[in-house]
């Protein structure tokens, strides 16, 4: 009887002090900023009218204007995404997304990422010209939406976005003049999405690790809802 | 000063209250026998879902005949340690004696035990070289070839017989063979379609080949299975089985369109 009381209690004392470990570190951390797309108007289209969501990014060479703070956070060399990588747009909506893309390019391993996929028309924006893809040896990041189609509509959009010249001249943001990428999608019902980069820029076996393996860098969610 | 330790006696094989013992477990044995061979005809290929191969309703057929196969030894086991659980459990508040009676072989009863599991052992060895043959042999003649990279964290699916259209949707016809050539962009991943029964490993550098012929127009997912990083979990994709002629005029149109 004993051991058995030893045991049980024992038992009891580990599931408290798990229990509230998790309760005050749920406390303790810093929910992650969510950027919500801001509706300005309706747009036609083929499903209908429906209201119009815009969404600003951009793609930094290091973490020094993202997330992370004015300090970069724990690793500012990182590549990022900003302002934020937890993204919410309405739900049935057109989607129209910008991105300001800082860094240097180079070639991508799957040049299927090199094209865009599952926008409104199958194009993107670059600069003002209208693109179907841009040349895989000069990607510098992607805008992927993973398809999970688990009790979810299924989306997968994936836009490439090219590296800015290593001679462009800085701008007064100590960043040189962007590529700017915009492209629209059309959003369904509710879901919650991973988007990432496929382009291999972090550190570590084949470029896959550090701020492409890390949340709040190269990867985030996208909410609709 | 000695001690005069004296063994616990020996119970004999015609003990009475043994034979009642024998008695009481091989009921519950029976008992749980029954439940599970029940459990087994039923639960394991419910729980596999649908299979949408021949090859995987060979896995669901496998996987119950085995589970039924093991049944009366797993109900035997927990026969007896229900049985020594509930009715040979040291009761008071002392301590139980250091030993208990010596155990004594019964010849009888090891030569079937051996006999048994020898002869279920040799059954589910020859079932399974049958199956892994019967596998092995299935044809693959016209065979559709689907080269599939996995990279962190997500698959893409390409058809060279499509002029080398590439797809994040893996689209199939109805029975028709499929060679599917596989590799990894990064790390090693695993290609697993769970309803068609295949899995195989995507090395980095590599081309490692699975087959299948879908038998069951439907969607269906493509997970990874190999641990593989941060977003593995998200790691899937569907999967379209749809009948030859759809496949044929989605992969013209695609096709058509890339170039």
């Amino acid at each position: 009887m004993r051991v058995w009381a030893v045991v049980a209690g024992a038992v009891g004392a580990g599931v408290i002090i798990a229990a509230g470990t998790g309760v005050m570190l749920s406390y303790g951390s810093n929910p992650a900023p969510v950027l919500d797309a801001a509706v300005h108007g309706y747009e036609q289209t083929a499903a209908g009218r429906l209201p119009h969501a815009f969404l600003s990014l951009a793609t930094y060479p290091d973490s020094l204007a993202g997330e992370h703070g004015k300090g970069g956070g724990p690793h500012p060399d990182w590549v990022s995404y900003g302002p934020t990588t937890n993204l919410e747009v309405p739900a049935h909506a057109v989607v129209t997304v910008t991105i300001r893309q800082y860094d240097t390019g180079g070639p991508i391993y799957n040049p299927f990422f090199a094209k865009v996929q599952g926008t409104l028309g199958g194009t993107a924006i670059v600069n003002g010209k209208t693109v179907t893809g841009i040349n895989p040896n000069t990607v510098a990041h992607t805008f992927t939406v993973h398809m999970f189609p688990a009790n979810q509509p299924g989306v997968f959009i994936s836009v490439p976005l090219p590296g800015v010249s290593a001679t462009a001249p800085n701008l007064a943001n100590g960043y040189p003049k962007p590529n700017v990428v915009t492209f629209s999608f059309i959003t369904g019902g509710p879901g919650r999405y991973i988007w990432q980069c496929e382009f291999p820029c972090g550190t570590g076996y084949q470029g896959f690790g550090g701020p492409m393996s890390t949340q709040g860098y190269m990867d985030g969610t996208l909410t609709v809802g | 000063m000695t001690q005069d330790v004296t063994a616990p006696p020996e119970p004999a094989a015609s003990d009475p209250a043994n034979r009642s013992a024998a008695r009481q477990i091989a009921m519950i044995w029976v008992v749980m026998t029954v439940l599970l061979e029940i459990f087994a005809i039923f639960v394991p290929a419910r729980l596999m879902g649908v299979a949408a191969s021949k090859t995987m309703t060979d896995i669901k057929t496998t996987m119950t005949v085995f589970t039924i196969t093991a049944a009366p030894v797993a109900a035997l086991v927990w026969s007896i340690a229900l049985y020594s659980l509930l009715r040979w459990r040291h009761r008071g508040s002392g301590p139980p004696p250091e030993d208990g009676p010596a155990l004594r072989g019964h010849t009888p009863i090891q030569i079937a035990w051996l006999v048994v599991s020898s002869v279920l052992c040799l059954f589910l060895f020859i079932w399974g070289l049958v199956e892994m043959q019967a596998e092995a042999s299935q044809s693959t003649a016209g065979a559709l070839v689907v080269d599939v990279t996995g990279q962190q964290w997500t698959w893409t699916f390409t058809y060279p017989s499509g002029g080398g259209y590439t797809s994040p949707v893996l689209y199939l016809p109805d029975n028709r063979p499929v060679i599917f050539d596989v590799t990894s962009n990064d790390v090693v991943h695993s290609f697993w379609i769970v309803q068609m029964g295949v899995k195989v490993d995507a090395n980095p550098g590599e081309i490692t080949t699975a087959s299948v012929t879908p038998d069951r127009l439907g969607t269906y997912l493509v997970r990874c299975a190999e641990l593989c990083g941060l977003y593995h979990a998200y790691m899937v994709a569907p999967v379209r089985v749809v009948t030859p002629a759809a496949f044929t005029t989605w992969l013209h149109d695609h096709a058509n369109s890339q170039s």
